[in-house]
């Protein structure tokens, strides 16, 4: 009997110790995990918060609604919820790994449509990750818009560390780097040029999108081959549950429709979208511009397969194009186009992995169809690109990832062909080249104690400048002069004339200060092979990308970034301070009157030199209540110093910014109506002013002393946009809802001048003058009409 | 011809339907330090060659430039014939015998104001012009009803051959800044050269149209580009403002450059009167 109760009470104390052991020694913990989805539509809902509140452990879904949490086993209380939507609380045994998936009902409607960035508001504070914005498209489509054209590159450009040389430029710069700097990915398709109509609307379309990411710094080791940031924008893939939906509208500029729908209830949807300028309609009504036309259209479509809840295939293709033809007279024609296949598998629920296959391309085309100036123009980038990602639980506080990617590069730089016998055009082929660049990374996400978070990785990468059976050349001369080619020697197809290798390590920390506050600390170096070959104040469509050759070296950057996270009031507001200061290496620039296009020698109309950049961001944002928007500043400086130009002194880039100010918001007025503002004041631009001047055979010359460049400003640029969304009264007995979106560009009508000028006046040639250009001179209002039903 | 090059003219007329505006702003520039300032050419035309000098001013100044007086300048070509040039007026020199070949390497030796410059050029070969011809468009796309002059003529074959166009209508060069017209012959190397239009508005009859062809040494060919950037430079896609290159080098590396350009260059014209 003693024997017994002694028995018992030592089991009692080994299973009340238990869990306190399996605590402090965490070896048998299990994994839960699973998707989750809207239970309305039974799409997948993206950044959603998993946690655990008596154990302080959390985590958030992937960008498949899909979760894992590592938890001891025992008897949990699990919290479910995104913004927008009912939370769920679940009460569950875990006795070994298990999957547990959810579908959260929506919040009422009001509620629900006013979400900015409303994605894991308590991850400003609580993830390693820094350097990092994201918005969804439902915010985005109530700021005020230009034309009423819906933006994804003009908001973008509204948030901290985010410059432009120009309204209407196309692209956006980030920490002071170039456009071309940034990795623009569609799904994961790379996006070689995110303009229409040569950059005042950009190339995705909004009803495709379903959220957006930029990585301004701390970029994770998954991702390389550009230098300053990240964008990764994410489109729509209907997994619809229940029904057809058809969303579409129409504006000033262009009229969307985007469908989706289930093909197989719970297996298979597909999403649709189409977008198309149609200024070129009205041109068909005078006679004289009937032969004329002018537009760009996108169409997206993604479908999406679920063979079981562990395999997942996804389809993506993309085209966007934009379309001018002068009668028979002139055309020209550019654009995106990519497909990619991508297939994930869960192997359990620790390990999970994912195959892609991507083709992205750009190209254009130009040419006088008739006549004896008859030719055609093409240029074209291509690159097919394979790789495999998975990520591993190890533990419970380290979670791994591991990926190999290899991407083949074609440059088709200049094609030019004389279309009839007496063209005065003999042709003229700009050689082909092509590369391959391959990368292999490792990275960890890594818990130490409830106060330090590590994510910590490498990057390798390796890229293999690639012969294409033509002539290549080294190019000798005096620095900052056109160099002349020399020593030049012909490599077979395929054959590897240059080898460039780069290690990227990554890494980013968080330290929890309390509750709400952290301190975020990161480090990146990042490595570029592939270069935009821009002379131009903004890039043009015709604009084309090289390859690191033999003489172009890849550029490499490093970055550090420091930062304070709080979020006040419940997680209502989210604010951070970060500061960067970032080198860059193998800067590519130009020489005085290079010419970019139709070159054979391009490489001897190259300079290089370094660049560097630095300043501090503040952010503060609003996600919840009627009102919701945000404030950015950001202080910063960003300069080049390149052998050859302003003396070889350090100068500012075009696009440095030393003050940028942008306030945004959002104000829900009742049931059915939003308004919006939003305010931007940035420095003017940098620009070089002449103050000499000669005339050589009756033309006035400008002279700048001293070979100076970027040596004024332009005044600062300042705007104001103001929008409101109004949607029609819903009736109870029919699906089709509408709302009517206005917008007012530029509202107090400020002449911002993109740059000044100077130039001969035109009555009196002797006569010079300063000129202020402005792009957009007035206010521009629009109104549009949005449908789903 | 000025429909020949339009290829980023275009693109940037594609953004006149958009609402953008310019205005004359003023602005305030720092006084420049006055530079010399050298035009003038030696060509395969009988001479005299006239070289003009004169002083950079001050951007907005739109006054006569100072000249440069009293300077001595000297021609010499590599056949070993040399020429002192005379002022015939206030900073104008002139040669009285020296005749520019093609295929002569010429250098201008200038001393002025305490300064030595040298300038280095050649006079290229150049290809015939068979001709001008006329033609009535009517209901084309792309021109206006009327009648237009065209350019007939061969290119050498070989490719490296630069050119300037100069058009004269009614005895006047139109000379406004994008009327200043170069090109390479890279993509029309050894072809014959047809049928490009001289002039953008119809021509009526009795109008004179004159066209000279100038062939250009490499340097000066990126002289006369980079000078079209620069007194073009307008717009979305404008490029970096910069000083436009010069062959007039100070013999001292440290003493103040110059600016402007002395050039060789080989001459044809052709004339039409329209019927």
């Amino acid at each position: 009997m003693k024997n017994s109760t002694s028995w018992a009470l030592t089991a009692g104390l080994l299973l009340a110790a238990g869990p306190a052991w399996s605590q402090t020694a965490p070896a048998a913990p299990a994994a839960l995990s699973g998707t989750l989805r809207d239970a309305a539509t039974g799409e997948a809902l993206v950044g959603a918060s998993v946690f655990v509140k008596a154990l302080g452990q959390g985590t958030s879904t992937d960008e498949n609604g899909f979760y894992r949490l590592v938890l001891p086993k025992g008897t949990h209380t699990v919290t479910y919820q995104i913004l927008g939507f009912e939370p769920q609380q679940v009460t569950l045994t875990l006795a070994g790994d298990m999957t547990r998936s959810v579908k959260l009902g929506a919040q009422r409607q009001q509620t629900r449509e006013v979400v900015v960035t409303g994605l894991r508001a308590e991850d400003n504070v609580k993830k390693p990750e820094m350097s990092v914005n994201r918005l969804d498209m439902k915010t985005v489509k109530l700021m005020p818009a230009l034309l009423g054209e819906v933006d994804v590159v003009r908001s973008i450009q509204l948030l901290p560390g985010v410059t432009t040389v120009g309204e209407g430029a196309s692209g956006f710069n980030v920490r002071g780097g170039g456009i071309d700097q940034n990795l623009i990915l569609m799904d994961e398709m790379p996006v070689y040029n995110v303009s229409h109509l040569f950059g005042f609307f950009s190339a995705f379309n909004p009803d495709a999108v379903q959220d957006m990411t930029l990585y301004k710094g701390a970029i994770p080791a998954r991702y390389g081959g550009r230098l300053s940031s990240l964008l990764d924008v994410k489109m729509r893939d209907g997994r619809q549950a229940e029904r057809l939906t058809v969303n579409g509208g129409v504006g000033l500029i262009s009229s969307r429709l985007a469908v989706e729908a289930p093909l197989i209830k719970d297996r298979t949807s597909i999403s649709l979208a189409g977008r198309r300028s149609y200024g070129d309609l009205f041109l068909k009504l005078i006679p004289e511009q009937r032969k004329n036309q002018a537009y760009f259209y996108d169409l997206n479509v993604k479908v999406n397969h679920r063979f079981s809840a562990k395999d997942q295939l996804t389809l993506t293709g993309y085209r966007g194009r934009d379309v001018f033809n002068f009668a028979d007279v002139f055309k020209n024609d550019w654009g995106n186009m990519g497909a990619s296949a991508r297939w994930t598998h869960q192997f359990s629920p620790r390990l999970f992995g994912s195959a892609s296959a991507v083709v992205a391309q750009y190209d254009y085309g130009l040419g006088v169809p008739n006549g004896t100036q008859a030719f055609d123009w093409t240029s074209k980038i291509r690159n097919y690109t394979g790789k495999a990602d998975f990520s591993y639980q190890l533990g419970a506080n380290n979670t791994l990832a591991a990926g190999v990617s290899g991407t083949r590069y074609h440059f088709e730089p200049a094609t030019v062909k004389a279309l009839s016998a007496e063209s005065i055009f003999r042709g003229l082929k700009v050689d082909d080249q092509q590369a391959g660049e391959y990368a292999a990374y490792l990275d960890n996400e890594q818990t130490l104690g409830p106060r330090l978070q590590l994510q910590y990785g490498l990057r390798v990468s390796v890229y293999d400048f690639l012969g294409s059976g033509t002539a290549i050349s080294d190019y000798v001369g005096e620095t900052g002069q056109r160099k002349t080619p020399v020593n030049t020697r012909t490599y077979q197809d395929g054959e590897r004339i240059k080898r460039y290798a780069n290690l990227e390590p990554r890494a980013s920390a968080r330290y929890t200060l309390d509750l709400n506050s952290s301190l975020k600390a990161s480090y990146t170096r990042t490595a570029q092979y592939v270069h935009l070959i821009s002379n131009t104040t903004a890039a043009s469509p015709l604009d084309v990308w090289s390859p690191s050759t033999n003489n172009i070296r890849p550029e490499r950057g490093n970055q550090v970034a420091l930062g304070y996270f709080r979020n006040f009031h419940d997680n209502a507001y989210e604010a951070s301070v970060e500061v960067f200061g970032k080198t860059m290496d193998n800067q590519v620039d130009y020489v005085n009157g290079a010419n970019t296009l139709l070159n054979k020698d391009l490489e001897g109309e190259l300079l290089y030199g370094q660049g560097r950049a630095y300043g501090a961001e503040f952010f503060v944002k609003k996600s919840q209540g009627k009102l919701s928007g945000w404030v950015s500043y950001t202080l910063s400086r960003s300069e080049r110093q390149i052998d050859g130009i302003n003396r070889d002194q350090w100068y500012p880039n075009k696009y440095d910014k030393t003050h940028s100010l942008n306030v945004v918001g959002m104000y829900q007025l009742g049931p059915r109506l939003t308004a919006s503002a939003s305010f931007a004041y940035g420095t003017g631009v940098a620009t070089t002013f002449p103050n000499g001047r000669f005339v050589y055979e009756g033309l006035v010359v400008p002279v700048v002393s001293g070979d100076a460049r970027n040596n004024y400003r332009v005044p600062a640029y300042h705007r104001l946009d103001l929008g409101a969304t109004l949607k029609n009264r819903p009736r109870p007995d029919r699906r089709w809802q509408s709302e009517w979106v206005f917008s007012v560009y530029n509202a107090y009508s400020r002449r911002n001048p993109y740059g000044i000028y100077f130039r001969q006046n035109e009555d009196n040639p002797r006569k010079t003058e300063a000129v202020r250009l402005a792009v957009f001179g007035s206010v521009i209002p629009s109104v549009s009409y949005n449908f789903n039903f | 011809m000025k429909r020949f090059p339009f290829f980023l003219t275009l693109l940037t007329a594609g953004l006149a339907l958009l609402s953008s505006c310019t205005d004359v702003v003023d602005v305030e520039l720092p006084e420049p330090e006055p530079l010399l300032a050298v035009e003038g050419n030696i060509t395969d035309q009988p001479g005299p060659y006239t070289i003009r000098l004169t002083k950079t001013g001050p951007y907005f100044q739109d006054q006569e430039p100072p000249v440069v007086r009293g300077a001595e300048l000297v021609l010499s070509a590599n056949d070993g014939t040399t020429e002192t040039l005379r002022e015939t007026a206030p900073g104008v020199y002139q040669t009285r015998q020296l005749q520019g070949k093609i295929g002569q390497h010429y250098v201008l030796s200038i001393k002025a104001e305490g300064q030595h410059y040298r300038a280095a050029t050649e006079i290229k070969r150049i290809p015939g012009i068979d001709g001008l011809s006329q033609q009535y468009k009517q209901n084309e796309p792309g021109w206006d009803n009327g009648i237009y002059a065209f350019y007939n003529g061969p290119e050498l074959p070989g490719a490296g051959d630069y050119y300037r166009f100069k058009i004269f209508l009614n005895g006047e060069l139109q000379n406004d800044p994008d009327d200043l017209v170069v090109r390479d012959d890279a993509l029309v190397d050894g072809r014959y050269i047809g049928g490009i239009e001289l002039n953008s508005e119809p021509l009526q009859p009795g109008d004179s149209v004159r066209v000279q062809l100038l062939s250009l040494p490499q340097d000066y060919y990126y002289f006369l580009n980079e000078m079209f950037t620069q007194i073009n430079n307008v717009g979305l896609f404008s490029s970096p403002p910069a000083n436009v290159r010069s062959n007039v080098v100070n013999v001292d590396p440290a003493g103040p450059k110059a600016v402007g350009y002395f050039a060789g260059t080989a001459v044809r014209s052709a004339r039409l009167t329209i019927q």
